[in-house]
């Protein structure tokens, strides 16, 4: 594969991104103007004693006097004249400065949900499909449709209840014991039940696009080839059918990214890890709309380059695939 | 009927659709029969969540509503949303698509450039738009909002069936006999470009199920008084009643029940119609 061909095809994937991230900043924005009450309202019960001329003042301050559409132009030109989200409206940080302080906690607890659906759904799926029929893979096919049916955050409550509440092996909330802020090993364990609850929804996911791929693979005329070369069954299953098997895996990865992040949301609500997910749920219960904006922004990035990395993964892995 | 016969052939898809219809039955009837109020708050139990007896089947909740009648309640939410939405969804996906895949060239491609762009609005824009939308509990407008952020999946496999029936022979015969543009599309390639999509129906009521449950769980779905599934489950963690087992297992296993049921049915049928569509 040629280094220029693919830096293009990036570099036009992401130009095309620009019109479609601006299409979902705009009707965001529109929404958002449509919730009931609004910012000052919810201000207004906190404190009770805005009298009505300081509440307009407050709405002159935040810009919010104005209509929703000129809002949004404010805040465009803010984004690409300074780069800037804007303030929150709850304790006036920069957007961007209050979603970085929550976005590591995210990618941890998505990698490592990640690492271990991979872990648990690709030898199963594997096994399913090289003992296709057997009681394995009927076994592993029904527990996959049922779990495609337990909601995230049911699975944690349940997880909560019986590994934190009543077995007590595990923390199931926050991110730190007291005293032990910052180590890392005190944090493992505390990312160990949600990472659990996020894997086990999508196990069954990936375990059956897994056992699909492989039987795919297993009819194609190169695995009879080395079969009839007399090569061991080991080595057929995993030195020629495996690599095939894994490649649409990657695509998978990509595909898979909007609902990892989607579940996060529940997971983080529920687990209370201080990270993107709960802010973004408490941001719209605050009607902090810069930083609703803000994460809305930063989870469509987040889709459309998955889509992007598991067109540029797959091509890298299979040098069939041709960028034009 | 050979489809019907092929459907019920396998055990797994007489089990899906006995699911269902039991969640179903209990939807429908059960509001009429059990003899408790799902909204009326019992002054007697207040506070004091009941475990399950003769009584209370399922148990009372922190406010001394018997569970069993909030969770039928909440059965006949979970498929009306279910179901309302997936009807959008086809609806709304399968003249798209067709219309895309029997209109070709240019128009193809911007219609399916659509597509992509509104596959990518993540799954916050969702939460958005129904709290932005639902002030009051407005059944309607979630069931909207859940159908038309649902539709394009239905668009890209209806465009893709239409794309390859448009070259057979019986759509250049229609053509040749003098049917309308329009005729084709309704009578010839949309009919005959179903198979996938009511696979796709049955595996969306379930999805549709589920997303209901936990916008209602963030308290931004179905609001109280009135019970689902998922703000149920929400009632069930309040600190005061945190150890009443039976308030998160009852809607969290009816959740599950029902998806299954739809999944299975989903899966028999595809099977049943030899189409290629599974679920993802």
């Amino acid at each position: 594969m040629e280094t220029r061909p693919l830096t293009a095809y990036i570099a036009r994937r992401l130009a095309g991104a620009i019109p479609l991230l601006l299409l979902i900043s705009l009707i965001s924005y529109g929404l958002m103007g449509l919730a009931p009450g609004g910012p000052t309202a919810i201000l207004s019960q906190q404190a009770r004693s805005l009298t009505p001329a300081a509440r307009h003042a407050y709405e002159v301050a935040l810009g919010l006097d104005k209509p929703w559409y000129v809002q949004y132009f404010y805040w465009l030109k803010e984004l690409i004249v300074h780069g800037s989200l804007g303030n929150s409206f709850v304790d006036q940080r920069p957007v961007l400065a209050r979603i970085a302080e929550k976005l590591p906690i995210t990618v941890e607890l998505l990698s490592l949900a990640l690492l271990l659906t991979l872990v648990i759904a690709i030898p199963i799926g594997i096994r399913a499909a090289v003992k296709r029929d057997s009681f394995f893979d009927n076994a592993s096919t029904a527990i996959a449709l049922i779990g495609y049916g337990v909601p995230v955050f049911w699975l944690g409550i349940l997880l909560i209840d019986v590994f934190a509440m009543h077995l007590r092996w595990l923390p199931g909330s926050g991110i730190n014991s007291v005293g032990r802020e910052g180590d890392p090993l005190d944090l493992l364990r505390h990312l160990i039940l949600p990472a659990f609850t996020l894997a086990i929804v999508s196990v069954a996911g990936w375990l059956r696009y897994q056992r699909a791929s492989m039987l795919d693979v297993l009819d194609e005329p190169y695995v009879q080839t080395a079969r009839s070369k007399g090569l061991p069954e080991r080595v057929v299953l995993y030195r020629h059918a495996l690599r095939n098997a894994l490649l649409p895996m990657i695509t998978l990865l990509g595909l898979q990214l909007p609902g990892l992040v989607g579940g996060a949301y529940f997971v983080e609500y529920i687990f209370s890890i201080p990270g993107m997910g709960y802010l973004g749920i408490n941001s719209i219960f605050q009607r902090d709309y810069p930083t609703v904006m803000g994460i809305t922004m930063l989870s469509a990035l987040m889709v459309i380059l998955g889509n992007l990395l598991a067109d540029v993964l797959y091509g890298a892995a299979d040098p069939r695939i041709r960028y034009d | 009927m050979r489809f019907a016969q092929r459907y019920f052939r396998r055990p797994a898809s007489l089990l899906g659709v006995a699911i269902v219809s039991l969640i179903a039955a209990v939807a429908i009837l059960g509001p009429m029969v059990v003899p408790y109020s799902p909204i009326a708050i019992s002054h007697v139990l207040l506070g004091a969540p009941q475990p399950p007896s003769l009584a209370h089947p399922l148990g009372t909740d922190i406010l001394g509503r018997d569970e069993l009648a909030r969770a039928m309640v909440g059965a006949r939410i979970s498929l009306t949303v279910g179901i309302a939405a997936m009807i959008i969804a086809i609806v709304v996906g399968t003249l798209y698509g067709a219309i895309a895949g029997a209109a070709g060239g240019v128009a193809d491609a911007v219609l399916m450039r659509i597509v992509d762009a509104l596959l990518s609005f993540p799954t916050f824009f969702l939460v958005i738009a129904v709290e932005a939308l639902t002030n009051k509990f407005a059944l309607g407008i979630i069931i909207l909002v859940i159908g038309l952020l649902s539709w394009m999946g239905v668009a890209r496999l209806v465009r893709a069936e239409v794309l390859s029936l448009r070259e057979r022979a019986f759509v250049a015969a229609a053509q040749a006999l003098g049917a309308s543009p329009e005729r084709v599309l309704l009578r010839h390639l949309i009919p005959n470009s179903l198979a996938p999509v009511i696979v796709a129906a049955s595996f969306a009521v379930g999805d549709n199920i589920l997303t209901e449950a936990g916008l209602s769980f963030l308290g931004l779905g179905v609001q109280i008084p009135t019970p689902s599934w998922g703000n149920m489950l929400q009632d069930a963690l309040l600190p005061a009643v945190r150890s009443a087992w039976w308030l998160v297992a009852t809607p969290g296993v009816l959740i599950v029940l029902t998806l299954f049921g739809f999944t299975l049915i989903g899966d028999g049928l595809s099977y049943a119609l030899g189409s290629s569509s599974t679920r993802r």
